[in-house]
């Protein structure tokens, strides 16, 4: 075997796979565990062949940035190997993201858990933005939360670096909702102030506890920010007018932000302002808003242990069934599906185990109907 | 970016950006190491390689040195650079694919992979890694006698021996920080100074054909390059970042940078690595040579591993539905079926 081969089986061994937990786009994601330690992992299968031009850019941007990243707010790449045609990404495993929190209607957010969050947020971003690296894609479901309560900012697929000033993009980033003006515009020369103003708009969504500009189409998207904030004027935003896919959508009036969000503090509603300036070069950047008022002044942030989290299901049932299988088996020889029963491997073990967590998938099946 | 700093402000951020890439962590050698770990690396191949030989027939066999593995890489990264200058591809791209290159052979011996198939998988490979991504079909087409397949087959091994590492700090960019900030200093002549970096950065490229980036940090390399254009400015640029040395000690650390560049940053000699090359036909792993007597066995012996997975996993499958209990089944129709889980032990 070629020692690159070899390596890369010494790797794959250290880590097996228990459960799928969920599906994207091109990945299949599965629960694991480091076999020495049995630290939770969670094991991001890539399938390499499917694709005509080899390995695909969302996986090569996720890899190349996420070998380069470390810190407490992104999520951490603690390895890659391959198996087969497939490349694995083992990910640290988080419970949650910000979307199900901001979605589960039984958690109340105190002003100091908004806080909490946003500061991790852009502590997260600051370090992206200081390594030359835009996101371009963040929104709720990709603040993920640890179960310490940090949140970590995750999907580096659309991800790149702007070391070359001056370097056409492609303005086809950003989930609608959390798009910028500036890409609607189709403005092809951007900056870090296209994360920030996806980072204001769930700002606001914490507040709101529901998308705060949900357009419905790229046109109405204008649309509905100029209705929430106005219709820029050449003074707010000088040049808009000449941006290649500037189109007038209509005059809306500016509304003060407080008239939406009543609760709110004016260090609060300055920053989150700050956040959604049209002219983007006058927006706040990541740095700059890690020094704003609002993170000093009263209430402070909440510690992220005390962050509310919606209560996660079938956690202890399936620890039990991460109890029972075998550890000793290399690699991914758990493969813990419980509704892929014809793929299991079975030891007597195994099949108790498998046996448990397929009855209570099954309740909890039935239970969501 | 240790030494000579390109930003006027070297602050400790900055230092440990480079310091936590992986360029910084994986990919830096004395050039001791270096030396050893492809002395050793091309031990463990011949004796490898040599095993793979029918009986007897390896015996007269002569394989290659340590020293002509690098002379032929070295030349494919000189071709490596002309490919992507012909296929207009930017500099980023040349640069990337080259020290992929590198890293490349510093984990694997040109007895198993030609590098003259590795480099175009390399520069392939880093059309998308810089995000310049060309279709693999318009790539290979410009290529002569290439299919797509031949790119693509290597991709997997190529991206496993860069340990998935992908970002590559590099020289020029480092160089193009350095020229903006020595505008800066007083009484330069732009028209002047424009020579002199142009002038360097032609020693960054040629710096690329040498081992100095599995050595020295991208400022290290950049400063060189810009003392050997000019020797006055550098030193200049040096006096006004660390105003209390007289004499800045960074001038003394470029100088094997200096002499490594001008002594092997030419391409090699072709009648050299032709001589090689031919050698290269007759000790290469015959595993890895198409028709040959061990890559059949190879390939039966793949071939009957498969079979037997196939056969354990059927045996698998039938166990499975005969035990299946009264939970199991309703649960498999309401999930889709996983099938593609079978691929990965
Ligand atoms: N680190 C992780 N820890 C725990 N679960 C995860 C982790 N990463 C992903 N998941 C789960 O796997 C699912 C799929 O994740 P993935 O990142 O592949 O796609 P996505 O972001 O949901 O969708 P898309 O690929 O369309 O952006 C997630 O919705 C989540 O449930």
């Amino acid at each position: 075997m070629d020692a690159v081969e070899k390596a890369n089986t010494e790797r794959q061994k250290r880590w097996a796979k228990d459960k799928k937990v969920g599906e994207g786009t091109y990945a299949v994601v599965y629960k694991g565990r480091e076999i020495a330690t049995g630290r939770k992992v969670a094991i991001k299968k890539i399938k390499v062949g499917q694709f005509k031009d080899g390995l695909d850019m969302s996986a090569i941007r996720e890899v190349k940035f996420l070998r380069e990243l470390k810190h407490q707010n992104v999520i951490e790449l603690l390895d890659v190997f391959s198996s087969k045609t497939n490349l694995n990404l083992v990910l640290e495993f988080l419970d949650t993201d910000l979307e199900l929190v901001i979605k589960d209607r039984s958690l109340v957010f105190l002003p100091a858990d908004i806080k909490s969050w946003m500061a991790m947020t852009f502590r997260g971003l600051e370090f992206c933005h200081r390594n030359f690296i835009l996101h371009r894609d963040l929104k709720p479901n990709n603040l993920l939360i640890a179960s310490d309560g940090q949140l970590k900012i995750a999907d580096f697929g659309l991800a790149r670096d702007f070391a070359d000033p001056g370097y056409k993009m492609t303005c086809q980033v950003i989930t609608r909702w959390y798009r910028p003006p500036e890409l609607l515009f189709g403005c092809r020369y951007y900056s870090t102030a296209v994360d920030i103003w996806s980072v204001g708009c769930i700002f606001a969504e914490l507040m709101l506890r529901t998308p705060y500009l949900p357009g419905e189409s790229d046109m109405d998207q204008l649309k509905t920010i100029f209705r929430a904030l106005g219709t820029p004027t050449e003074e707010d935003w000088p040049g808009h007018t000449k941006l290649p896919d500037y189109v007038p959508v209509g005059q809306f009036p500016r509304t003060p932000l407080r008239e939406l969000f009543t609760a709110a503090t004016p260090d609060c509603l300055n920053l989150l302002s700050k956040c959604l300036i049209y002219e983007p070069r006058r927006r706040i950047g990541a740095k700059e808003a890690l020094n704003h008022p609002y993170f000093f002044a009263h209430p402070y942030p909440s510690h992220p242990s005390k962050l509310p989290k919606p209560a996660i299901k079938n956690t202890l049932p399936l620890e039990e069934v991460d109890g029972n299988v075998d550890l000793s088996g290399p690699g991914p020889a758990v493969k813990a599906n419980p509704p892929n029963k014809l793929k299991r491997k079975h030891s007597s073990d195994d099949l108790n185990g498998r046996s448990i967590a397929r009855k209570l998938d099954f309740t909890q099946h039935t239970g969501d109907r | 970016m240790t030494t000579g700093s390109t930003t006027t402000d070297a602050s400790s951020s900055k230092l440990s950006l480079y310091e936590g890439s992986t360029q910084y962590r994986h990919w830096r050698f004395s050039a001791e190491q270096l030396a050893q770990a492809r002395a050793s690396l091309n031990a463990t191949a011949v004796s490898a390689i040599g095993e793979k030989f029918e009986a007897g027939s390896s015996s007269g066999v002569s394989f290659l040195s340590a020293d002509e593995e690098v002379l032929l890489v070295k030349f494919y990264l000189a071709k490596c650079s002309q490919l992507c200058i012909h296929l207009g591809f930017p500099e980023e791209v040349e640069a990337t694919a080259m020290t992929y290159l590198k890293r490349f052979y510093l984990k694997n011996t040109v007895m198993d992979f030609h590098p003259k198939d590795i480099m175009l998988t390399a520069v392939f490979l880093a059309t998308k890694t810089t995000n310049h991504p060309v279709s693999l079909e318009s790539y290979a087409q410009r290529i002569p006698k290439t299919q797509p397949s031949d790119i693509l087959g290597h991709e997997f091994l190529v991206a496993q021996s860069l340990g998935f590492d992908f970002a590559v700090w590099h020289a020029h960019r480092a160089l193009w920080g350095l020229w903006l900030d020595v505008q800066n200093l007083p009484d330069v002549n732009m028209d002047e100074l424009r020579n002199v970096y142009e002038s360097a950065v032609q020693h960054v490229r040629a710096a690329r054909l040498t081992d100095v980036e599995l050595i020295y940090t991208p400022s290290q390399i950049s400063l060189t390059s810009f003392a050997l254009a000019s020797p006055a400015l550098a030193a200049a640029w040096a006096r006004s970042k660390i105003p209390t040395e007289p004499e800045p000690r960074v001038l003394a650390v470029i100088e094997p940078i200096k002499q490594m560049i001008a002594s092997q940053g030419a391409p090699p000699e072709v009648e050299a690595v032709r001589a090689v090359d031919r050698r290269l036909r007759l000790c290469k792993n015959p595993e890895k040579v198409v028709g040959s007597n061990a890559y059949m066995k190879k390939q039966e012996e793949t071939e009957r591993k498969a079979e037997e997975k196939r056969k354990r996993k059927a045996a698998e499958v039938q166990k499975a539905m005969e035990d299946a209990d009264p939970f199991g089944s309703p649960l498999a129709r309401d999930t889709n079926l996983d099938d593609d889980d079978d691929d990965d032990d």
